[in-house]
């Protein structure tokens, strides 16, 4: 059941990107982005997960206040998961506990935003962002096969940099390329951010 | 255009949904056992030299007893325990030799998936293995670790070990001076009772003459 509406679910996605595409004609109007992500762990985020996280897109509106201001929201996804090799783990107490440690952390980052784009026309047109709002964390750290969930929610800051190249002269829909810095507070558990960068390629697509 | 994106958002959904990885389907049955150990820090390992172990296991469903049995996994439970506490410098003795220390070795199963802690299985301790039993008539019994609340799904191999030679100071309870506990896939399955009672003298290095 699961494979299923996964698979339908891609296919509803295919077919409205697709058709959002072909209907594109004006550049000054919303815009609707998705990335795919790759976010890589850094400062204390290090010490739960130091792996890569390759299961991450990032998708938003942005409406234009003027022909390179947009503001908009974003809603982001991340997948981080690494499992360490059997260790004991002393409590301190007497308590000795030997496991195989997996953590799990999925972060769903929702912001407002506002993308500045340096160059009005060209084939390559840099831009600048930055988003601010609030992360809504799942951690989950599994000793063995027992679990230990954890949720929480935080504020979170996002600045990125990147190039939108633009599909033809005419079309307002662009390819989108960059990187960011997610800062992430989080303040529990004895780590304190999980702070991230991370790297995305996408598509912009102007919607009516 | 609401439409368009309300279908969009559930497209998305669905998609997030699927995305994460269960760590539960990355894990072997080794990997998914767990072994947890408590000791008394206070107590004085080598001042004891002998040791009796019950000759057969308590099995506890749900904290409530449910008997005593030795089956092939419990014989094997029992024997790998009374020979790494040889190797450890320990000498086996009957119960009616006056032992220093005394092994329980329980299978405990909970079908439940609540939360579960020594306290609540040590609530009911001298009900599984009556005091009696190891010639001490009106004792009672005294666990003082704190530790290990974990969700259960599965049941668990535990092990006890109690000072006999100091239950009159220990005002009159036979107090447990190292627990171990072994939890997760196959736990008793008797290809691995080895491992599991080896992995738990592993990390307890401090249990010998």
């Amino acid at each position: 059941m699961k494979a299923l509406f996964q698979r339908y679910g891609v296919i509803a996605f295919l077919l409205l990107a697709l058709g959002t595409a072909a209907r594109a004609q004006y550049h000054n109007d919303l815009q609707f982005n998705i990335n795919y992500n790759v976010n890589i762990p850094s400062g204390s985020f290090r010490d739960l997960i130091d792996k890569p996280a390759y299961k991450g897109f990032t998708a938003g509106l942005a409406y234009p206040i003027t022909s390179q201001l947009r503001v908009g929201l974003s809603l982001g996804y991340n997948d981080y998961y690494q499992k360490y090799p059997r260790q004991v783990y002393s409590e301190g107490t007497g308590a000795d506990v030997s496991a195989v440690v997996s953590n799990s952390v999925q972060q769903i980052p929702l912001l407002a935003t506002v993308d500045y784009t340096l160059l009005k026309k060209g084939f390559i047109r840099p831009y600048v962002g930055a988003g601010a709002g609030v992360n809504f964390v799942s951690l989950d750290q599994y000793l063995g096969e027992f679990d230990n969930p954890r949720s929480s929610t935080h504020f979170a800051v996002r600045g990125e940099a990147g190039i939108l190249i633009p599909l033809s002269s005419y079309s307002a829909t662009a390819i989108r390329i960059g990187g960011s810095y997610n800062y992430a507070p989080y303040n529990k558990d004895g780590i304190s951010s999980l702070d991230n960068w991370g790297i995305h390629a996408g598509i912009s697509i102007p919607i009516r | 255009m609401i439409i368009q994106l309300t279908v969009w958002s559930l497209s998305g959904m669905v998609l997030l949904g699927s995305c994460k990885k269960d760590p539960l389907n990355n894990l072997t049955n080794d990997e998914s056992r767990i072994y947890i150990t408590n000791y008394d820090t206070t107590a004085n390992f080598s001042s004891y030299s002998t040791f009796s172990i019950a000759d057969s296991v308590a099995v506890i469903q749900d904290n409530q007893f449910a008997g005593r049995q030795k089956n092939g996994f419990d014989s094997l439970a029992i024997d790998a325990v009374t020979q790494l506490m040889q190797q450890r410098g320990y000498q086996k003795v009957g119960t009616k030799d006056s032992p220093q220390l005394a092994i329980d070795v329980s299978r405990i199963y909970n079908t439940s998936t609540g939360v579960f802690s020594y306290g609540d299985y040590w609530d009911y301790y001298g009900g599984y293995w009556d005091p009696y039993y190891w010639g001490y008539p009106g004792y009672g019994y005294y666990d003082p670790f704190a530790v290990g609340v974990y969700s259960i799904q599965s049941g668990a191999l535990e092990v006890d070990l109690l000072d006999l030679k100091n239950a009159a100071s220990n005002g009159n309870k036979l107090k447990a001076i190292w627990t171990g506990m072994a939890r997760g896939e196959q736990v008793f399955n008797t290809a691995n009772v080895s491992n599991e009672v080896t992995s738990l003298f592993e990390q307890s290095a401090y249990l010998k003459k």
